[in-house]
C-alpha cells in the first residue's frame, strides 16, 4: 500500500531498487524508465542511489531498499551523511523478514533500529514509520524539502514473486540511460 | 617513455586517469593509491566518493556511471576479495563498466603474512570472473595500462583492472 502511495506523487525521479521483493514489488506498481532494477548486488540499492544522486545534482533520487539488504552494508548510512546530497531519499521498506527466501527474522525483527542507525550515523531526517499516513505525510516532505532523507517504513510483507520483472539487466540498464539523458 | 619514468608512480596514475577521462573516483585508502586521495581531493575535474569498504565503491560508482560519469576505484589487493559479489552480479551481468586501480600485495619484497594468501590471489579471483587484469611495473606500462584498460572498460562496457606492483610502487624498476 505504501508503495502505491508513493507511486502516486511521484513525477521524473529516479527510482532504484533492491533486489528480489523490492523490485518485483515495484515493478508490479509500474514500470517506468526512470526505474532502476537491481536483480543482483544486496546491499547495492543504497550506494547505487547516492552515487547517481551526487552525480546529478538536479535530479531527485529515490533508493528503495529492504532491511537485510540495508544490514549487510551499514557504512552506507555514514557515507550518505558524509556525502550530504539533498535530493536523496532512501526509503527502507523494514518487514523484518528476508521475504524472498522464505521469511527468515532479520536483525531488524529482533530489535535493531535501522532509522536510529541513520540518526547515529548523522542523517538530521532520519524517520521510522509505522502507519500508511505517517509514510504518506513523510514521504511527501522529502520530495519538496532538501535531504538526505531516510524513512524507515515498517510493512508487511506479501510480495506476487510471480509477477517478477522479465530477467534483463543490460536492457534496463540501457534503458535507464536513455530515460535520464532527455 | 623516458619523461613518465622520471615521475613518481602517483603522478603519473593522477595525469593517467585525467587524461582517460576519468572523473568519478572512489577509493579505500592503500599506502601506495592512498597517496593520491590529496589530489584527486583538491582538483574539481574528479567527483570523489570516499568509500567505507571496496563493495560499497563498486556500487557508488555503479550510480555515477548510470548518472553520466566514468568512474575508477583506487583499493589495496586485499580490498578485492571485499567486492566480488557486486562485480559478478552487478556489473558483470548489466552492462555496467568499472576501472580498478589496484595497489599490489603479496608480491615481491611483501612484509605482512596476512596480505599475502589475498594479494596473490587478485589476478586468480579477477581471472575466474573473466574479467581483464593487467599488472604495471614501470610508470610507462602504468600511463599505458591506465589507458588501454580504461578505454576497453568503457567501450566494451566490462570491468577492467591495473594492479600497480610493489616494486613500482616503492619506486624500484623492473
Amino acid at each position: 500500500m505504501a508503495m502505491q502511495q508513493l507511486h502516486k506523487m511521484l513525477d521524473d525521479e529516479v527510482v532504484v531498487s533492491s533486489l528480489a521483493c523490492t523490485t518485483i514489488d515495484w515493478y508490479q506498481v509500474e514500470d517506468r524508465p526512470l526505474n532502476f532494477y537491481l536483480f543482483g548486488g544486496m546491499g547495492m540499492a543504497s550506494s547505487i542511489a547516492l552515487g547517481m544522486s551526487v552525480s546529478m545534482p538536479s535530479r531527485r533520487i529515490i533508493g528503495m531498499e529492504g532491511d537485510g539488504s540495508v544490514l549487510m552494508n551499514l557504512g552506507s548510512l555514514a557515507s550518505i551523511s558524509v556525502m550530504k546530497p539533498e535530493n536523496l531519499i532512501l526509503i527502507i521498506w523494514d518487514n523484518e523478514v528476508y521475504e524472498s527466501t522464505g521469511g527468515q527474522v532479520t536483525h531488524t525483527g529482533r530489535g535493531v533500529d535501522l532509522s536510529a542507525i541513520s540518526a547515529a550515523a548523522g542523517i538530521k531526517q532520519s524517520h521510522l514509520v509505522e502507519t500508511p499516513q505517517e509514510f504518506e505525510r513523510l514521504a511527501s516532505r522529502a520530495l519538496k524539502e532538501p535531504g538526505p532523507w531516510v524513512i524507515v517504513a515498517k510493512v508487511v510483507g506479501d510480495v506476487d514473486k510471480s509477477k517478477a520483472p522479465p530477467w534483463r539487466p543490460v536492457y534496463y540498464t540501457h534503458r535507464f540511460l536513455d530515460a535520464v539523458s532527455k | 617513455m623516458s619523461d613518465a619514468e622520471d615521475l613518481p608512480w602517483t603522478e603519473v596514475l593522477f595525469q593517467a586517469l585525467k587524461d582517460a577521462k576519468i572523473d568519478a573516483i572512489s577509493y579505500v585508502p592503500d599506502e601506495g593509491t592512498g597517496a593520491l586521495v590529496p589530489a584527486i581531493e583538491a582538483d574539481p575535474f574528479f567527483t570523489v566518493f570516499p568509500a567505507t569498504r571496496e563493495e560499497e565503491g563498486v556500487g557508488l560508482l555503479t550510480g555515477a556511471f548510470l548518472g553520466g560519469k566514468k568512474g575508477a576505484l583506487l583499493i589495496q589487493a586485499s580490498g578485492v576479495g571485499n567486492l566480488l559479489n557486486a562485480l559478478a552480479s552487478v556489473n558483470l551481468t548489466a552492462d555496467i563498466p568499472l576501472l580498478m586501480i589496484i595497489g599490489q600485495r603479496g608480491g615481491l619484497g611483501e612484509f605482512n603474512p596476512c596480505q599475502t594468501p589475498g594479494g596473490r590471489a587478485v589476478p586468480a579471483y579477477l581471472s575466474a570472473l573473466g574479467v581483464s587484469c593487467y599488472e604495471a611495473g614501470t610508470c610507462a606500462e602504468l600511463a599505458d595500462m591506465v589507458d588501454g584498460a580504461a578505454s576497453y572498460a568503457f567501450t566494451t562496457r566490462q570491468p577492467a583492472a591495473v594492479i600497480v606492483n610493489q616494486h613500482l610502487q616503492k619506486g624500484k624498476r623492473r
